[in-house]
């Protein structure tokens, strides 16, 4: 019986065998030296860079752009397509060709030529907008309704079962119910192009970007401004899941604002983040040199030559999706204590685009 | 006797911190644990994950492992386990069990292999035993200890399995 089973042909073996050798090596480099061993530690760091040093040599030329040592490696043989993805939900993808919502089993629906979108909060309809329209669709693209206004941009949706909201740019901020009625102004006079956030677990306050680059929460009943922040060179507004945090991904870094007054609470490094859902940890980029880092807390869960560029959260928050232009990829990184990296090849192809898709996001499960 | 001895060699130099005992002890254990997750589950991705996952899980034990103790049962009892809790998930999703309703599985189809479409009609805990005995050499007591269940119902699934199996091929 044994030899039978053994002879059973197992489907990209080889491949595994060297992308599990990869991790589990990497995950050994990083295993923190108990007493007595530390001299061990060294030279076995050593050992597993001249090993990697040795396979960036030996490979063929092109691949992962020089396989430098990187803390997870898991990139040498991508799924040549989004197959699936590891964890429930589904994604909302902007390409060149317009907007798409991908679910769990890979099958992905081009909804139509919109430049931008953003779930609703129950994730059952998606708003998108193009140069002059603002539409509420169905994932299956189905239009709800419509809305003709001039250089509509970053819609965002917020509410409850019953009652909902969409706050988007235009000439200025405004805001539409769920239903397609009610469009008006949006309290404030003129804001930068910075996407309006809303703050999660509050009656309908919404942060919004000044002219000036202050960050402020203004409360569309009464429009009553909470609170205003020092200027910022904001180009995204992220709040935690619990309203007590508010991230600013700026040109000159972030800034976690205390979600109650505005004040900084902490300056973390990084290019880009996102709040790890449920919680105040965040996931960053670092950027140093050539390379860039998706750090977590004290964890690098992923570093890579090149430009890393968005992430997007898996809604059970054990997945994070990551950008690598450079490589037409998307790396999905296993961040709840597992070191498993899944990366997706030819990602521009896949949404018929020319520049790199963005993931709008990954919602609902 | 030699084998255990290298073993247990390679185990005390990976808590040490080499590299190469560690891959030694990967290129021994990897290739069955990979395999055994995949006739288990049937699916190469999972079987992939689940071989990775309990190899990281060994490896973030190796400090405390026992090593009177041989590796290779300790991390296929990891991976076994977890492939029936895969598969047990899979379930629960209501996922279309293509062993189900289909007379081979498309990989099955590909590989022509009659003996990976036979045990595909099986279910995973019949798999599982099968997999435990004659690929992974597990004793039956070894089995019932390592899943958990009475001696006699491995002894059944063992025996209903291969009948299964000698039917089908």
């Amino acid at each position: 019986m044994r030899p039978e089973l053994e002879r059973i042909e197992i489907p990209g073996e080889q491949h595994a065998r060297e992308r599990a050798w990869t991790v589990a090596s990497a995950a050994f480099a990083e295993r923190r030296p108990v007493n007595g061993r530390r001299r061990m530690w060294r030279p076995a760091i050593a050992v597993v860079a001249v090993v990697a040093a040795l396979a960036a040599v030996l490979s063929p030329p092109g691949r992962a752009v020089l396989d430098e040592i990187r803390d997870a490696v898991g990139v040498e043989h991508p799924q040549p397509a989004l197959f699936s993805l590891p964890a429930p939900g589904r994604l909302l993808v902007a390409s060149d060709a317009g907007i798409w919502v991908v679910q769990q089993d890979g099958s992905k629906r081009l909804l139509g030529p919109y430049r931008e979108a953003s779930w609703s909060p129950f994730g059952r309809f998606v708003v998108a907008a193009s140069e002059n329209e603002l539409a509420a669709l169905e994932p299956d693209g189905g239009v709800r309704w419509t809305l003709a206004r001039p250089g509509v941009r970053s819609p965002r949706w917020t509410g409850s079962e019953t009652d909902t909201r969409i706050a988007y740019l235009g000439r200025q901020p405004r805001v539409v119910a769920g239903d397609g009625s009610g469009d008006e102004p949006l309290c404030a006079a003129s804001v930068r192009r910075v996407a309006p956030a809303w703050r999660p677990q509050a009656q309908l306050a919404v942060a919004l970007t000044a002219p000036s680059g202050a960050v402020y929460v203004v409360d569309l009943d009464g429009c009553l401004r909470r609170w205003t922040s020092s200027p910022t060179r904001a180009r995204r507004l992220e709040w935690s899941s619990d309203g007590a945090r508010l991230l600013v991904i700026g040109s000159d870094g972030l800034r976690v604002l205390d979600g109650r007054t505005g004040e900084v609470v902490a300056r973390p490094r990084g290019a880009d983040a996102a709040f790890h859902p449920g919680t105040h940890e965040l996931a960053r980029i670092e950027t140093r040199d050539d390379t860039s880092a998706v750090v977590l807390g004290a964890r690098t869960l992923f570093r890579g030559a090149g430009e890393l560029r968005g992430l997007a959260w898996s809604p059970d928050g054990r997945w994070l999706l990551v950008g690598w232009p450079a490589a037409d990829q998307w790396v999905l990184v296993r961040a709840d204590g597992g070191r498993r990296i899944r990366a997706v090849s030819n990602v521009s192809e896949q949404f018929r685009s020319r520049s790199f898709p963005r993931v709008e996001g990954w919602c609902c499960e | 006797m030699r084998e255990a001895r290298d073993e247990r060699a390679r185990v005390r130099g990976a808590q040490r911190g080499s590299v190469s005992d560690l891959e030694a002890l990967f290129r021994t254990h990897w290739p069955r644990a990979f395999r055994a997750a995949y006739l288990v589950t049937h699916d190469a991705a999972a079987a992939e994950d689940i071989a990775q996952e309990s190899f990281l899980a060994a490896l973030r034990a190796l400090d405390r492992f026992d090593r009177r103790r041989p590796l290779g049962p300790w991390l296929h009892r990891i991976v076994v386990n977890r492939a029936i809790d895969w598969t047990r998930t899979r379930r629960l999703r209501a996922e279309v069990e293509l062993a189900d309703v289909l007379p081979a599985t498309p990989e099955a189809s590909m590989t022509g292999d009659e003996t990976f479409s036979a045990l595909a009609r099986l279910s995973p805990e019949h798999r599982a035993v099968i997999v435990m005995r004659y690929l992974l050499e597990f004793t039956p007591g070894e089995i019932a200890e390592a899943l958990d269940l009475p001696r006699g119902t491995v002894n059944s699934r063992l025996r209903r399995g291969l009948d299964a199996l000698g039917d089908e091929l």
